[in-house]
């Protein structure tokens, strides 16, 4: 799944917030959002080892990720801390790396079309497929 | 009263619709397992799906689910301790039955490991419940239940157990859900297990490992309400899934041949005579003799007798390949590339070392199906054997009598062609007792006569006709034709092979009768 994947879901859910989670951060509210699903899928030990992983790939790519932890319900810990200590870009920057880590993580394990079948259960109004669509094209051209 | 009577009857035929509940049956998704269950699975059975691991346990389910589950009517995958759903999402969607659009809207997983983990049954049902009932599902399967009860039911709670499974089945049903456990039991658990006498229907799967190659087999152990073909039944997991190969072949219900029956032309007209004006049409002619004497070259004159009479026809071939098969026919002046062409005739090749001999008879009667085939030859039982797998190899005869059996019934005129070694002894017609799947026998042999080795022929059987008992000299030309020669009277002890001349021919020897 390319980087642009992750800026595109995450700036759909930005747009999508309720104005009470404006302050919070988008990539748990993605996490946050996928976890019921992929709970159902995986059970909840489940969703917390894939989660753990793709927050482990992203560390090794931003390391100021390592200090984030994921709880025993599976959601995501310190996120909304770490924004206030660090500037805005590269906040932006380690959530998109671990949203693009765990969608790449579930493609790697079930595939693209049932990751993305996946993501439009749940944001139903986000046309994934026809980005990636898109984005191929440009990639042939 | 005329009137009365006729409401009588009419109200008693309805009485008689009323009376007894239809069970309507679901399509398993597997290719011919409809047919060994007897038509489908029953609707709001409550099912047991197990074995040893790796037997297809999970696939089967998902077969079943696919081929079921609708938006409306969906089906609900819970898995527990055992594969989980990532996993099981990741492989099976390998085999083509998988519909990726399925997932989510007709078919739905559940893990409910958690709850189990957490010693909760009874939170078990309620969540079983609560996801049926909220997805109006009508499928439902358990992955893997084994490892539940074992984890729930430790020993000592036989009783709990029972009231549980019984409580599973009755609320699974009043839910109008049809239901699979699926679970690797052993077959010494079967007994006072309480699952397998609460479960409408036991679906076993077992693999042997022999030699190099691994035998899958399928046994529908108990089914109620209907009849199921008894018996294991060969199953091959390829990727489009599981397929099974019903013992019944899938040839009930055939259309049987006609009572009065044709005489068909073997395509070598003196051989013709010798059969009584030729093999009565859904025989089966077993052809036998050493290498060399010419088995196939007969074999290509009545493939080609048939066909240029219009009658579509199928090799199976299991020694030469197709190429060097049609080559030989046309240095025979045999056309068999024109028919091939025209999708009238067809050669079947097989070569691998691990297949059943319901696979291969399988293809076999789903060519004789395509091509509407009123005549087929297998050449040569001996190589059909050799691409068994050795665990198939003891079902051989038996199979091959079913198969016979369901296409000579159904009208198609079989030949089948065997090399034996000849002995100076005997006359043996194959090392097989099969002569009883036989209904004609035509033996070849080499014997030696006037410092040469030739080749002889007899009509040993044919079964409801007459024929030549002569043992008849033949040759087999480069052009192909087998002329057949006089009856030897100057010599005895041709079925040995080393005759005696007992005097010098006076006169030509009479013609066959």
């Amino acid at each position: 799944m390319p980087k642009e994947f992750a800026r595109r879901l995450l700036a759909h859910e930005v747009a999508s917030a309720r104005p009470a989670e404006a302050n919070d951060s988008t990539a748990f509210h993605v996490c946050e959002k996928l976890r019921p699903s992929l709970s159902k899928y995986l059970g909840v030990d489940g969703f917390r080892s894939v989660l753990a992983r793709a927050l482990a790939r992203a560390g090794a790519e931003i390391p100021w990720m390592r200090v984030l932890h994921i709880k025993a319900d599976g959601s995501l810990e310190g996120l909304g801390e770490l924004k206030r200590k660090l500037d805005s870009s590269s906040v932006a920057e380690g959530e998109i790396a671990l949203v693009e880590q765990l969608l790449e993580l579930l493609v790697i394990f079930i595939g693209r079309a049932l990751t993305l079948e996946l993501l439009h259960d749940i944001w139903p109004r986000f046309d994934g497929q026809k980005f990636l669509k898109e984005a191929e094209h440009y990639e042939e051209k | 009263m005329k009137r009365n009577k006729i409401r009588a009857r009419k109200s008693s035929k309805i009485i008689g619709r009323t009376n007894k509940v239809r069970i309507r049956k679901l399509p398993t998704g597997v290719r011919g397992l409809d047919d060994i269950v007897g038509g489908g699975l029953p609707e709001f059975s409550f099912n047991i799906i197990a074995g040893a691991p790796g037997c297809g346990k999970t696939t089967l389910a998902h077969q079943i689910m696919f081929a079921n589950a609708t938006p409306q009517k969906p089906g609900l995958y819970f898995t527990i301790l055992g594969e989980p759903a990532i996993k099981i999402l990741r492989y099976q969607q390998q085999y083509s039955f998988f519909d990726l659009a399925k997932v989510g809207k007709a078919i739905r997983f559940i893990n409910l490991s958690e709850l189990v983990l957490e010693n909760d049954v009874g939170g078990v049902l309620e969540e079983i419940a609560r996801e049926v009932q909220a997805s109006n599902s009508s499928l439902v399967v358990m992955d893997s239940f084994h490892s539940m009860v074992r984890k729930a039911f430790g020993a000592g709670r036989e009783t709990d157990l029972q009231s549980f499974i019984q409580r599973l089945a009755v609320l699974l049903t009043s839910l109008e859900a049809t239901t699979f456990l699926v679970g690797e039991y052993a077959e010494g658990e079967m007994r006072d297990n309480p699952i397998f006498t609460v479960a409408d229907g036991l679906f076993w799967l077992s693999q042997n490992v022999e030699r190099n190659s691994v035998v899958r087999k399928l046994q529908v152990m108990k089914l109620r309400g209907q009849g199921s073909v008894p018996g294991l039944h060969t199953v091959r997991i390829t990727e489009d899934g599981l397929q099974a190969f019903p013992r019944t072949l899938g040839m009930d219900g055939q259309k049987a041949r006609p009572l009065r029956r044709r005489r068909l032309s073997i395509g070598i007209s003196e051989l013709d005579n010798m059969m009584g004006g030729g093999l009565l049409e859904g025989d089966s002619v077993l052809i036998s003799g050493p290498s060399g004497t010419g088995k196939s070259a007969m074999a290509a004159h009545f493939l080609a007798a048939g066909l240029r009479c219009g009658e579509a026809a199928i090799a199976a071939i299991f020694e030469e390949r197709p190429r060097s098969y049609m080559a030989r026919a046309r240095t025979f002046g045999l056309d068999l590339q024109t028919p091939q062409k025209k999708g009238t005739f067809e050669i079947l090749h097989q070569h691998p070392l691990d297949i059943s001999v319901d696979e291969t008879m399988q293809e076999i009667l789903d060519a004789v199906k395509r091509l509407n085939a009123k005549r087929l030859v297998i050449d040569s039982l001996v190589g059909f054997e050799m691409t068994l797998a050795p665990g198939f190899r003891e079902d051989f005869r038996e199979s091959l009598y079913r198969m016979m059996a369901a296409l000579t019934g159904a009208g198609v005129t079989v030949l089948t062609t065997i090399e034996i070694e000849d002995t100076f002894t005997a006359m043996p017609a194959s090392q097989y007792t099969i002569s009883f799947l036989t209904d004609d026998i035509i033996r070849l042999r080499y014997v030696e006569i006037d410092g040469q080795l030739r080749r002889v022929m007899v009509v040993i059987k044919m079964r409801r006709s007459s024929h030549s008992k002569d043992i008849r000299e033949y040759l087999v030309t480069g052009e192909g034709v087998v002329v057949i020669g006089p009856r030897h009277t100057d010599y005895a002890g041709l079925t040995t092979g080393i005759p005696e001349r007992i005097r010098h021919l006076q006169q030509k020897a009479p013609e066959p009768k």
